[in-house]
């Protein structure tokens, strides 16, 4: 350390106008998830290395803050907080009435290149809903979005819907090696049509699965992209995706909220442990994505039970730089009382009233 | 309204002539104004001029919502991107060089030095082969660093292999064969699909139809 003027680069001190925009924000989400029946889980800042890695998968282990402990545990701060949701509900609530819905908010920790208005250190706030299997559980996830979002007065967000079932049914009938398939995810991911055709000319496929695969970074839109998907795959794991997407749907355009959601079949990428739907949340201002989610059922097997699970959450720090002043509360409105005045004091906060003493 | 993020330098011709075979043309001349800021004819797009290794910045960060810069460029940036389209120009390849004639041997020298401005994909390349590499960063003239003796390899770019032979170079391997991209923001491709996807479907009508002919 040089001085105490020095930061760690990855952190920031909120203050003032910030600090109060961020609790103004976490407030409106968590009324919101309690709304709906949510109760807040308060899990640890590190656990066990082993815990994380299970969820996320290796891919990301490199962003993980790790140290050993004195017994020579590794452990980690916390880089997100559905595995210790997770964890928490199969070996702590395994008697609990299904179906079990917890929210959280707190930090979380990731050793990557802040972007987007987001620190090493950074705020998460998030719902999880365990032992629904079925469309219901995955509506009632989207619809809480939905609902933060309103709250929040940012009324042109935008969800995007995908499945990992749908190109998970094609990759399911063609038979290529990993190395292939994690490139056709690649240029899938990146929608480069034109790297696509590349990899295509190269792979020993059939025509019509060819023109499958050629199809996918097209497939993104209303209720018309399913239909189109329809006509070109015969496998049940994909069409079975098709049908719980189009019923998510059909339940939105009821609701008059189709025109938040984007059907994207072409959506491939997200944490190892999703299984089933999968969704990103943006809105007009900001080039980054402020919310994340999906259905991830082999996650609690890994813990120990079988159970579906679905949830998502919410960049707060993202959301603080598009965050519509309404939520701001005013700079001070306290009663401005002499210094002296001690009883005049304890009486106003008695009354629940706010003080600033005038030292 | 599209914001894109043009390279200056040698894309910028072919990008504004992608974009006016597109119907996206400007009232004044883009390349000889000081301007960096343009809206075309049609009020429907908006073009900035930035440095090239600049683009994919411009548009991760969603300043832009698209962009077109060298393949090298946006792998070099390792930004988040949507990467829809190879357009069929700019094309040339990033190469190690070295001086012509001089062979590295591992027993000599067990870490080689390279100067680059392509530090990570430079990086990339020898890890990958096992090499030990000492990084020399720079921002130009890279040819220059083998003459005086600042490293032994360089990475760079090559369009004609002109100037490397100019400064008695040759190329050992040849890293990426890259082209220009067309690159969009994840979250105006979302936000602004009809628009983005648009735009996407017009360039690669006038891109193939230019490079068919």
């Amino acid at each position: 350390m040089k001085t105490f003027t020095q930061i760690p680069p990855g952190t920031q001190i909120l203050l003032g106008r910030a600090a109060r925009r961020r609790r103004a924000l976490e407030r409106a989400i968590c009324s919101v998830f309690e709304g709906w029946s949510y109760e807040e889980i308060v899990p640890p800042i590190f656990d066990y290395y082993d815990v994380f890695i299970k969820g996320m998968g290796t891919g990301l282990e490199e962003q993980i803050y790790r140290f050993i402990d004195r017994d020579g545990n590794i452990l980690a701060l916390r880089p997100e907080f559905t595995s210790l949701v997770a964890k928490t509900v199969v070996t702590r609530l395994n008697k609990a009435a299904r179906p079990i819905r917890l929210y959280y908010s707190g930090e979380v920790l990731r050793f990557e290149k802040p972007k987007g208005g987001r620190q090493r250190e950074f705020a998460q706030i998030g719902v999880e809903h365990f032992g629904s299997k079925g469309k219901s559980s995955d509506i009632e996830i989207l619809l809480i979005a939905a609902e933060a979002f309103e709250r929040l007065g940012i009324p042109d967000f935008q969800m995007n819907l995908g499945s990992v079932d749908f190109f998970g049914g094609i990759v399911d009938r063609i038979s290529l090696p990993e190395g292939q398939i994690a490139e056709l995810k690649e240029v899938l991911n990146l929608k480069d049509q034109s790297g696509l055709e590349t990899l295509l000319g190269r792979l020993q496929l059939e025509q019509r699965r060819k023109d499958i695969l050629r199809a996918i970074p097209h497939l993104t839109g209303g209720r018309d992209v399913i239909k189109e998907a329809r006509g070109l795959v015969r496998n049940d794991r994909s069409i079975q995706a098709l049908d719980h997407l189009e019923e998510i749907y059909m339940v939105f355009e009821k609701l008059g909220l189709a025109r938040h959601l984007t059907i994207d079949l072409g959506e491939v990428q997200g944490f190892d442990y999703y299984t089933g739907i999968l969704f990103r949340a943006y809105v007009p201002q900001l080039g980054f994505e402020v919310a994340t989610g999906g259905r991830y059922d082999g996650l609690p097997a890994t813990f120990g039970e079988d159970l579906p699970a679905v949830g998502f959450s919410f960049s707060l720090d993202r959301l603080e730089q598009i965050a519509t002043p309404k939520l701001i509360v005013s700079d001070s409105d306290a009663a401005d009382v002499n210094g002296d005045a001690f009883d005049q004091a304890l009486k106003l906060r008695r009354d629940g009233k706010a003080v600033k003493l005038c030292l | 309204m599209l914001v894109i993020a043009l390279a200056k330098g040698r894309l910028l011709d072919k990008s504004l002539e992608l974009l006016a075979s597109a119907d996206i043309r400007f009232s004044e001349d883009v390349v000889t104004s000081r301007k960096l800021i343009f809206d075309a004819q049609d009020g429907k797009h908006r073009i900035v001029l930035v440095k090239p290794a600049d683009v994919p910045t411009y548009v991760e960060y969603g300043a832009a919502d698209a962009g077109i810069a060298g393949l090298d460029v946006v792998l070099e940036s390792r930004s988040d991107l949507v990467q829809p389209l190879a357009l069929h120009f700019g094309r040339c390849k990033l190469a190690v060089a070295a001086p012509a004639g001089v062979s590295l041997s591992a027993s000599e020298n067990p870490t080689v030095r390279v100067a680059t401005k392509y530090p990570h994909l430079t990086m990339e390349y020898f890890n990958a082969r096992g090499i030990p590499v000492e990084m020399i960063y720079l921002a130009g003239s890279i040819e220059l660093a083998p003459l005086l003796g600042l490293a032994d390899r360089i990475v760079d770019l090559v369009e004609s292999g002109r100037t490397l032979k100019e400064n008695g170079l040759e190329i050992v391997e040849v890293i990426l064969e890259s082209s220009a991209r067309l690159v969009v923001n994840r979250a105006s491709y979302q936000t602004k699909r009809a628009e983005v996807l648009k735009f996407v479907r017009v360039l690669n009508q006038v891109s193939s139809c230019a490079s068919s002919t």
